[in-house]
């Protein structure tokens, strides 16, 4: 994955993988023409209707609105023209991110999780503000560490926030959401970014007070592939990074009930969470993260239809 | 097989290193740091793999590593008596003790440990054994007979000493072949204790032991050796002087891996007079060059110490140096004869300086017989023989061992030479030969194989056919062997006769410039010397002998007229080790030296310091090479190849330490320890490669 990054200058634009933003763009462009273009779909405004800035004109066509008929430049060319004007949401785009110790963690040959949840983040950060949402960010790991409010200027800061991320820290959901749930004063479409190494049930309690405002809340699980598959074969010392607890494990004994019990987690997290109407996605860090995106973004697609 | 260390082998319980090290220490040493231990903790905890050992071949090769390295570090020996079946399982034994007594076994410990192999084979002997004990070097010798009695060998044993000859195998083996072949017991055995030099075995010693006979061989060579000796010295005497005047100068040897410095010193009659130290690369050869010091009057012994080392004996040189060896010639001329008679003759003489000789030029007339004692060599100058009692003298000089030399001339004519003549010289004189007319004889033939021109006999070693003889008397050799050199005409030019211990030589022509201009030839000079040399019986003294040659005391310690004398004379030689021996009247003066150091000869009556002859004797230093021969080479030339006898070699006498140098088995178990680490490095490295 970080091979595809293209190393710039900027701090925070190493973020933005050429390639990445050429698949999200054309996800977009079919979004828009198919439906009421991609980016409504992925969060529609809260606010219906409240804020509509000028584009262009285009001539009237029979069937549209007589009220979006522009009578002044009738009054002068006594021609009748419609005002068009581009969409904006005017909503709080607000990325949780974990950066808690668990998240340093890099399997063999992949990138950490904060890497990629950085990656995460700044993509959909960038597309967001592309949208003219307010975009800001918030992270945590047992309780708030970085909090850049929302705004329509803030890209540029949640870039360079992101950039200097570093993993660290015990790893908590309830407190650090609570206190993000206070500060988030209008509804908000809120990413919560984490490797959610918590009980299914305190999940489920912590991101109830982001969603008791009615916000409208995704939960992106990140993993990494030896966690999901635990393939290490040699009996070792294992240490919790973040308790520094250790334990002697011969992988061999383990590696099955192993996986049973993360993908009976994995599991309970999606469907508890879709019972609560919130969006969950599971991201490999050794998957692409453009596909990862992609995927998400259709299943996304998908549903609004249903809704 | 048993161990030199064995407590070493304790460290066989290093093999628990490995299992730690597969059971705990690879599990302890790899740590993963994983996100969180969330559902790790809930799986119960299993330890069974712990009691299991994955890699069995790592294992196996840690612990194969600890054990050769165990086992190296316990010096294994393998203990050949099991080997070493006897062939003749019963009956008793013939046993015949070789003990190597050259001096080479007094390198480093050597003879004690021989001696003490030679204890060890006596005390292993059964009661109905027999055992000789022979001590050889160059010669053998059976110290005890047959015994049965191991106090009477052990006894021999420890009387043996060390001697000074070179090693010599062949002797010895043939002793013991002959002891072995008369032998009726059962069993035969040969224990050879010995260093096995090279030099001591050529194989063509024709030895083949009887059948059935066991070789045991004890070898007590050293795997590397290192000596520096001194091979030889050079001395020049130099006469220019007042005194006479001798440098000295020794050649050193190192045949040692190491370069060495050696402090070289000079003594002259036991007191030092120069030393030198002296650099020698490793197996290379230097001199050391002394100044010239003067040569005191009587005998001196010199000698030369080269440091000290393992083999000390070859250390030392020994030299002899005898002041005034000149040869005293009178030359007779006629009364009447011209200063210029001699004059050539005179020269020539005086111009010698190996030997220096001292030459008197006398009338005929003046000279009486008290005028030979002393002389080594009378001329007659074309002068007859006389007759009379100075006739007799002159008969007796020279059968005593003098020599005369007689050139003819016009004087000595046939009727000159009376009965005395017939018994002294070699020719009857004839008349005179002119040659003139034909621009003089040359000489055509030389017997260049006797000693008097073997001097000449190399090409360009002197060019007698310029020399013109215008005139010279026909003489009739009495035999035709004891001519020496012929004109061109067939005459003869020179006859010899020996005459009880002297000799007489005619030369018939004339010695000066008058009959021939051989006086101005460059061959003229060496030619006198040679005749001079030859007719008085010189023998330059040598300086010094080897161990082992025989030496006939006689001429030197007695002087002239010494084969006369001996029957009447009582000689005693003292030993450098003290040991004397009488050489009663009549007895052969004919003297083996045997032994290293300075040989006396003096006579039974004389004053001390008086009529004495010293003589040094120096070892063979071929004995100083120590490279040591293949025992089994020996070993398979001694066996009967149709008898399939023989031949067991064993190392059944030697100490486990000696066995165990020998054997050296401890290298091979550190080669393989040393390549089972490497493989465990290899074997390691890929499973930690797989592993990551």
């Amino acid at each position: 994955m970080a091979s595809r990054i293209a190393p710039q200058a900027v701090p925070g634009a190493s973020f933005i993988d050429p390639k990445t933003l050429a698949r999200i763009g054309n996800l977009e462009l079919l979004a828009r023409t198919v439906v009421e273009g991609f980016l409504n779909g992925l969060h529609r405004s809260p606010h219906l209707g409240a804020s509509m800035d000028f584009a262009e004109h285009r001539a009237y066509m029979p069937g549209d609105d007589i009220r979006r008929i522009d009578w002044k430049l009738f009054a002068r060319s006594d021609r009748y023209f419609i005002k068009e004007f581009e969409a904006d949401t005017n909503t709080n785009f607000l990325v949780l991110l974990d950066v808690s110790a668990s998240m340093g963690f890099a399997g063999p040959g992949s990138i950490s999780k904060l890497d990629y949840a950085k990656y995460l983040a700044a993509c959909l950060s960038y597309f967001s503000s592309h949208q003219r949402d307010r975009v800001g960010m918030v992270t945590f790991d047992n309780d708030v560490v970085d909090y850049v409010p929302p705004s329509a200027k803030h890209l540029n800061i949640v870039l360079h926030t992101l950039d200097r991320l570093k993993a660290g820290g015990k790893g908590e959901l309830e407190r650090p959401l609570r206190k993000i749930s206070e500060s988030v004063r209008r509804r908000s479409m809120l990413v919560l970014i984490s490797d959610l190494y918590h009980e299914p049930e305190d999940v489920l309690r912590a991101i109830a007070h982001l969603r008791g405002k009615g916000n409208d809340l995704i939960v992106f699980h990140v993993l990494d592939r030896a966690e999901l598959e635990f393939p290490f074969d040699t009996a070792s010392q294992f240490e919790d990074v973040e308790s520094g607890e250790k334990l002697p494990v011969i992988p061999d004994k383990l590696r099955s009930r192993y996986r049973e019990m993360i993908a009976g987690h994995i599991d309970t997290l999606g469907r508890l969470l879709g019972q609560n109407r919130i969006d969950y996605t599971l991201f490999d860090t050794s998957k692409p993260l453009d596909h990862a995106l992609f995927t998400y973004l259709s299943n996304r697609q998908r549903l609004m239809r249903v809704r | 097989m048993s161990f030199l260390a064995p407590w070493f082998l304790l460290g066989a319980g290093a093999l628990a290193v490995p299992i730690l090290v597969h059971l705990i220490h690879k599990e302890r040493k790899n740590i993963v740091v994983f996100p969180s231990l969330m559902f790790v903790q809930r799986i119960p905890y299993k330890s069974l793999r712990r009691n299991h050992i994955r890699d069995w071949m790592l294992f196996a090769l840690r612990c194969l590593a600890i054990l050769l390295l165990v086992a190296a570090f316990a010096r294994p020996l393998v203990d050949s008596s099991a080997s070493a079946a006897p062939i003749a399982v019963d009956g008793a034994r013939e046993v015949v003790v070789l003990l190597d007594r050259s001096y080479s076994m007094g390198y480093a410990d050597r003879w004690d440990r021989a001696r003490a192999a030679a204890r060890r084979t006596v005390d292993g002997l059964g009661p109905q054994d027999r055992a000789t004990l022979v001590l050889f070097a160059d010669k053998a010798e059976a110290v005890t007979g047959a015994s049965t009695e191991p106090s009477a060998l052990t006894a021999a044993i420890d009387a043996a000493t060390l001697g000074s000859g070179r090693t010599r195998y062949g002797p010895a083996l043939k002793l013991a072949q002959g002891i072995l072949e008369e032998s009726d017991l059962p069993r035969r055995e040969v224990v050879l204790i010995t260093d096995f030099q090279k030099i001591g075995w050529d194989g063509d010693d024709d030895v083949r032991l009887p059948e059935r006979t066991t070789l045991t061989h004890v070898d007590l060579s050293d795997e590397e050796t290192s000596n520096t000796a001194v091979t030889g010295v050079t001395l020049q005497r130099d006469f220019s002087g007042d005194r006479e005047r001798v440098g000295a100068s020794a050649r050193l040897t190192n045949t040692g891996a190491q370069a060495r410095t050696l402090r070289v010193v000079l003594e002259l009659n036991g007191r030092p007079l120069e030393t030198r130290e002296v650099s020698i690369a490793p197996n290379a050869a230097a001199s050391a060059t002394f100044e010239p010091f003067a040569l005191p009057s009587g005998i001196s012994r010199g000698t030369i110490r080269a440091g000290t080392d393992a083999l000390p004996h070859d250390n030392l040189f020994r030299f002899v140096l005898s002041a005034g060896q000149a040869l005293s010639v009178l030359v007779v001329e006629q009364a009447d004869a011209p200063a210029s008679r001699s004059l050539y003759l005179r020269r020539a003489l005086g111009l010698g300086d190996r030997p220096p000789i001292r030459t008197e030029v006398r009338k005929a007339g003046q000279v009486g017989p008290a005028d030979l004692r002393g002389r080594a060599l009378v001329i007659l100058n074309d002068v007859a023989i006389p007759g009379g009692a100075l006739g007799r003298a002159l008969h007796d000089f020279v059968n005593d061992g003098g020599g005369l030399l007689v050139a003819l001339g016009e004087r000595t004519t046939p009727n000159a030479f009376g009965e005395a003549a017939v018994e002294l010289l070699p020719a009857t004189i004839g008349s005179v030969v002119d040659r003139t007319g034909d621009r003089g004889a040359t000489l055509a033939f030389l017997d260049y194989t006797h000693p008097a021109f073997e001097l000449f006999s190399a090409p360009r070693s002197g060019d007698f056919s310029s020399a013109r003889f215008y005139r010279y008397r026909a003489v009739t050799a009495r035999a035709s062997e004891g001519v020496l050199a012929r004109f061109d005409d067939g005459g003869v030019a020179l006859a010899e006769r020996r005459v009880g211990a002297g000799r007489v030589l005619l030369w018939t022509s004339s010695l000066d410039n008058f009959w021939t201009d051989l006086a101005v030839q460059p061959v003229y000079l060496p030619m006198l010397h040679q005749l001079a040399k030859h007719a008085s019986g010189f023998a330059e003294a040598r300086p010094w002998v080897t161990v082992g040659q025989v030496v006939d005391i006689a001429p030197e310690a007695e002087g002239a007229g010494a084969a006369a004398r001996a029957a009447t004379t009582e000689l005693v030689v003292d030993a450098p080790l003290g040991e004397s021996r009488r050489l009663a009247p009549g007895e052969s003066r004919l003297v083996e030296l045997t032994e290293q150091g300075f040989y006396e000869v003096r006579r039974i009556g004389a004053r001390p310091g008086t009529e004495r002859r010293v003589i040094a004797v120096n070892l063979d230093l071929a004995e100083s090479d120590l490279s040591a021969l293949d025992p089994q080479e020996m070993t398979a030339s001694l066996a009967r190849p149709d008898a399939g006898t023989m031949a067991q070699s064993s190392l059944l006498t030697l100490t486990p330490v000696e066995r165990e140098r020998r054997q050296s088995l401890w290298w091979f178990l550190l080669a393989a320890a040393l390549i089972a680490l490497g493989a465990e490095t290899i074997l390691a490295n890929r499973l930690s490669r797989k592993a990551a």
